[in-house]
């Protein structure tokens, strides 16, 4: 029976003939009459249509990462990282390349409120100047409470310094959900952070921890761990990885196990009684704990390779993990005689990291009290971004005289009295240190696009100090710390964004005793179910649950998208009997969160991972409405893993659709994403590929040779997957680059994604523990390329100089190429993505790259826009170009250098000497594609005595 | 039985089947040619400016060279507009209270910006850059015409693709020596041809025709 609002054949001829009608007069448009508007006064620096780069800093719970960022015509249009800074070394994550995207999120705050009604800064200011707040909180300042995101910066010590001097008695309070102090209290001295020289270890056991993805060293530990593992027959380190869940760090490990948070404590138990064992004082009780892995073969092979390399081996312990974990690791790394060559110790430049009575507990504590009048919460979430159990909102909601600065009107906003828009990195003077101390410069490249302040210009109106110049009172900080003691040195730190040689010096410290004597902390009751919260490589804490790039990434292992879910492994989810997006009640202490689960092998059993972050439900309009909220069911502060939690499946049809960009875990018996392991790799030097090197299996092929290109440069690439860790950086990279549209999760569930570079993940091995190989997947540029022959309005070319070209103008929307396609890389505009874009957003667009429109098809240049600028600029000069000059966007943000382009006429550059290595070969090189974009096969690096390579 | 049409009506049906099939190829051809006459690519039409700017006066009378005003040609895709301030750099001394000037004290004295009409205009998806033409031996006036004898500034070429492609061919036809670029009303010394040969080698001039040399 047809349904009524289903088109008649009458009625769907009268739209055709209509809409062929209206679609000739939309060729009658013409170009708009524009206007041009010169400077009045040329600045120097700027020459209208080309970019200038200025280097800043982003900070991130509280340390700062070195960026260098383009701006065309003041407008900061791209991040890159800063190849100087110790904590980038060039490279760029996910969360900075998304940080530009933020500044011009159109839904961040734009007016400073009072109670409902709007308000001025200058009323803001009044009401806290001393004057009126000296009323309220005291002479002294008992009755005022500051709270702030964890920092380090210079800046905000010296203005809470003169804060302090006014109100001896106010209270500083740091918060942020993810940090946790448990790996310095594990320690005999107090506010200590391990450092670690990730290039001088040979063998690594990771205990739970993601230190290539996550953290404030990740990018720099994530290149020292590929400077090791490029050329695999030269000193290629070996990675153990014992995790709950599925992490980045995990998916490249060469052995990795899975273990419930019990476990782990009792696998650090029976490594150190191991590597203890010959000490005359063995710091654990003995034959009391660690007896669930001492006879492990596992186990027994890894503390005989870490022992085997001495003081060039390495135990990292994860973050959130329990104190007395971090103890055990500790030991380990005394034990094993690392401590002082791969790991030390410095105090943490964070503010209060030392001191106890800084934490949030101290400030509920206090607000339980009722002591505070007044409290000034500077950045962060809180209301949103703490336990449930702890109350915070309400108890906000009644301190008498509060104030929140944000980016967003968020769920903290909600809860105090006065508001107010806080200022962007981009948009405001400031300074940090970066996790080794390194003084770091945070410069503006714009004013303030919404009117926001910085947390300095709060805390000096706080102070009642007339409002100065940011700069000068910048300047005059690092004068006084002693950074840059001149307007010369001042200049240069400006310029590289930092001051070299200032990091923190070594403190010697060791395990605290007591905490490696005293009972396991956390106990594997049989039966029930661990839940570890876990921060997410997307939102972080949920600061950037607003961002479309980063909503629309898809998780490294999950490929997930727009979504937070329980991650179950398969045999829990057999137990629990549910499937993917089946929604699980998790319950404890009379909470309950109703959350969909996501079966992933390789997780632990017994165990659900539920990521921070999710069902926002602040004035952010992008992060409304995905995911739930797993801070509802967090018990205590610093409890990242939480046992005894009762899961069950919620009754009645309750199902959850999730947008995930991959759903087949498997090679389907093919190998497009190639790996072997290194002894098999170096006794057949001949080449892996099981069939032999691809050039010499040229097949019989429809297509012609591939046609002689005449042009000085052959662009190629060459990626390199024994160093590529899936962080997916260089997605977001492309995204911002290359002006790729966010469909929503609507589109993604119907495979609708924009992304030019995609992360393809596949899993090897044993079902249930499985081995990840990923791959970035991008156009192949194929010499042959199946794409070409198929368009009907020659909309994809190819160019002399070896890129398959997409032109927009032309292109009719057919789609017969992407179907052509065998890589499945090239991508349909289903709708005008970017027609409803606000002014801000229009901001963060390139340049140099068309803005697409509906009906087109899109696919990876190369960065066409780079190639041709570069070519531009050598020839105006008259100069040879290098390929190597020029590098693409995904390529520049690589933590590990897996990416590399270049030209197939430069022998000497570094991405033809890749090519020298018989692991190359090209994706489905067999169906004749000759494809320009080359991959190495991942080598692993697997323990001999582990026999099944697990 | 009767016939139903008259014989007449057979030549009817002819004549209407000619002349559908004249509409069919007519239109669009005439539409093709319609859009490259001066009308539909707006060559030829002086556009008014805020600031009645002479460039005879300019050019053939100062001689001052392109590049005083129109400052980054050399180093930029854009050739530039000059500054309120570049306009009173020579103004400073001379005519600067003619009520012409007005705008341009008011600029100068507000801090915004003179809103001038742009004449030569691209689509979106079109890349030029100025200052690699400039590099390889364009002169000004092979795009913009004689701008010397402009009292008011129009587009002076055609700006439609297949106007570009036909240089990108065969440039040789084209250059002249980087000494005359901004030269107006420049005449080869010796036949163009041998010239512009000679001129490719020297400047190594490439003939770029595929698509991302200007679509990106």
């Amino acid at each position: 029976m047809p349904h009524e609002d289903d088109l008649t054949r009458r009625s769907f001829l009268k739209a055709l003939g209509a809409s062929i009608a209206l679609a000739g007069l939309d060729g009658c448009t013409r170009i708009p009459a524009e206007k041009i508007l010169p400077f009045v006064t040329q600045p120097p620096e700027l020459t209208p249509g080309v970019a200038v780069h200025y280097a800043t800093s982003m900070v991130l719970d509280g340390y700062a990462t070195g960026l260098v960022v383009e701006a065309h015509e003041g407008r900061p249009t791209k991040i890159e990282g800063n190849p100087d800074h110790p904590a980038s070394l060039g490279a760029s994550g996910i969360l900075e390349q998304a940080s530009l995207l933020q500044l011009y999120d159109p839904h961040r705050a734009k007016r400073v409120r009072s109670g409902r009604a709007p308000s001025t800064w200058q009323a803001f200011a009044t009401a806290m100047s001393p004057a009126a707040l000296r009323q309220r909180v005291g002479a002294r300042g008992t009755g005022l409470a500051l709270l702030l995101e964890p920092t380090s910066s210079p800046l905000i010590a010296s203005a809470l310094a003169s804060l302090q001097t006014l109100y001896p008695d106010m209270s500083v309070y740091y918060y942020a959900p993810l940090l946790s102090d448990a790996s310095s209290t594990a320690l005999t001295a107090d506010g200590l952070i391990p450092q670690y020289d990730i290039g001088a270890a040979d063998v690594i056991l990771s205990v739970g921890s993601d230190f290539l993805a996550a953290g404030p060293f990740h990018l720099r530990y994530a290149r020292q761990f590929s400077d090791r593992r490029r050329t695999p027959l030269t000193g290629m380190n070996r990675l153990y990885v014992a995790e709950t869940g599925f992490s980045v760090t995990g998916a490249t490990a060469d052995h990795r196990l899975r273990c419930r948070p019990a476990e782990i404590e009792a696998l650090l138990e029976a490594l150190l009684e191991k590597l203890a064992a010959a000490s005359a004082n063995p710091p654990l009780i003995p034959g009391k704990s660690g007896t669930l892995f001492s006879s492990s073969p596992w186990l027994t092979a890894v503390a005989s390779d870490l022992r085997a390399h001495g003081g060039n081996s390495l135990v990292i312990a994860g973050d959130r993990l329990a104190p007395r974990v971090h103890a055990l690791v500790a030991a380990c790394n005394e034990a094993l005689g690392s401590t002082g060559r791969t790991v030390w110790y410095t105090r943490s430049p964070l503010l209060g990291a030392d001191r106890a009575n800084t934490n949030m507990s101290a400030l509920a504590d206090a607000l339980r009290g009722g002591g505070v009048d007044t409290l000034v919460s500077i950045g962060g979430n809180p209301s949103y971004a703490t336990p449930a159990s702890l109350g915070f909102a309400a108890m906000l909601k009644r301190v008498p005289n509060s104030a929140f600065i944000g980016l967003y009107e968020n769920e903290t906003a909600r809860d105090t009295r006065w508001f107010v828009p806080a200022a962007h990195y981009l948009e405001s003077w400031g300074d940090a240190r970066a996790y080794d101390g390194t003084y770091s410069i945070v410069q503006p490249l714009v004013q303030p696009l919404f009117g926001g302040k910085s947390a300095v210009e709060v805390l000096s109106a706080l102070a009642g100090l007339p409002s100065a110049d940011p700069l000068a009172v910048l300047k005059e900080s690092s004068r006084s710390s002693g950074v840059a003691r001149d307007e010369e040195s001042w200049s240069a730190a400006l310029r590289r964004g930092f001051v070299p040689a200032s990091p923190l010096v070594r403190v010697s410290a060791g395990p605290r005793p007591d905490l490696l004597r005293s009972p396991a902390s956390t106990s594997a009751a049989a039966g029930s179910i661990d839940v570890v919260f876990d921060r997410d490589l997307r939102v972080h804490d949920g600061s950037f649950a607003n961002n479309g790039w980063l909503q629309e990434l898809p998780d490294p292992v999950t490929k997930l998208t727009w979504d937070n879910a329980a991650l179950v492994s398969p045999e829990t989810a057999r137990r629990l009997a549910v499937t993917n997006g089946d929604v699980l009640l998790l319950r404890r202490d009379g909470r309950t969160l109703r959350i969909p689960a996501l079966i992933v092998p390789g997780i632990a059993s017994d165990a659900a991972i539920v990521h921070f972050g999710y069902g926002r439900t602040g004035a952010e309009e992008v992060a409304k409405n995905v995911g739930v909220d797993a801070y509802q069911l967090w018990p205590t502060l610093g409890a990242f893993t939480v046992s005894g939690v009762s899961v069950e499946r919620a009754g009645g049809a309750d199902h959850h659709d999730f947008a995930i960009t991959q759903s087949h875990w498997t090679m389907e018996g093919r190998d497009q994403a190639r790996s072997e392991t290194l002894d098999t790799y170096r006794n057949e030097q001949r080449g892996i590929a099981p069939q032999g090197p691809p050039s010499s299996r040229r097949q019989l092929t429809i297509y012609d040779p591939p046609q002689r290109l005449e042009s000085p440069h052959q662009w190629a690439m060459t990626i390199d997957l024994g160093t590529c860790i899936g962080c997916s950086a260089c997605v977001v990279a492309c995204q911002s680059e290359n002006n790729i549209p966010v469909v929503g999760r609507d589109d993604v569930a119907k495979s609708r994604e924009m992304h030019w570079l995609r992360i393809d993940r596949y899993l090897e091995g044993p079902a249930e523990d499985p081995r990840v190989v990923t791959q970035p997947m991008l156009c192949q540029h194929c010499e042959n390329a199946p794409c070409e022959y198929v368009c009907p309005v020659e909309a994809t070319e190819h160019s002399p100089d070896g890129l398959n070209e997409m032109i927009y103008n032309r292109c009719v929307g057919t789609r017969f190429c992407s179907n052509n396609c065998p890589y499945k890389v090239r991508r349909f505009n289903w709708f005008d993505y970017n027609a409803h874009l606000s002014e801000t957003e229009q901001m963060a667009k390139n340049p140099d790259v068309t803005v697409r429109e509906r009906g087109v098809m899109e696919k990876c240049t190369f960065c066409v826009q780079r190639i041709r600028e570069a070519e531009i600029g050598a020839a105006t000069a008259g100069r040879p170009l290098r390929g190597d000059e020029i590098k693409t966007a995904c390529q520049q943000a690589c933590p590990t250098n897996a990416i590399v382009f270049g030209s197939l006429t430069e022998r000497d550059s570094d991405m033809m000497r890749r090519r020298e290595e018989s692991r190359l070969y090209g994706v489905l090189n067999e169906l004749g594609t000759e494809p320009r974009v080359r991959y190495l096969a991942r080598i692993r690096n697997p323990n001999p005595q582990l026999e099944d390579g697990r | 039985m009767a016939a139903l049409f008259p014989p007449w009506a057979n030549t009817v049906v002819r004549a209407t089947l000619v002349a559908a099939g004249c509409t069919l190829v007519g239109v669009p051809v005439a539409l093709m040619a319609w859009v490259r006459t001066p009308n539909a690519t707006r060559r030829y039409q002086p556009v008014a400016q805020p600031i009645a700017f002479d460039h005879r006066i300019h050019v053939t009378g100062q001689r001052i060279d392109c590049r005083y005003c129109h400052f980054s040609v050399e180093r930029a895709a854009s050739a530039g507009i000059p500054p309120s301030t570049t306009c009173v750099a020579c103004h400073s001394d001379t005519w600067m209270s003619s009520k012409e000037l007005a705008l341009v004290r008011s600029s100068v004295a507000t801090g915004q910006p003179i809103r001038w009409n742009r004449v030569n205009a691209l689509p979106d998806f079109v890349y030029f850059n100025h200052a690699i033409h400039v590099a390889k031996g364009v002169g000004c006036e092979t795009c913009h015409g004689r701008v010397d004898r402009m009292a008011a500034v129009y587009q002076a070429a055609p700006l439609t693709m297949s106007w570009c492609v036909d240089c990108h061919r065969d440039p040789a036809s084209h250059l002249r020596p980087l000494s005359e670029i901004t030269t107006m009303g420049w005449t080869p010394p010796v036949p163009q041809r041998a010239l512009g040969e000679e001129l490719v080698r020297e400047n190594n001039v490439r003939s770029l025709t595929n698509c991302t040399t200007c679509h990106r």
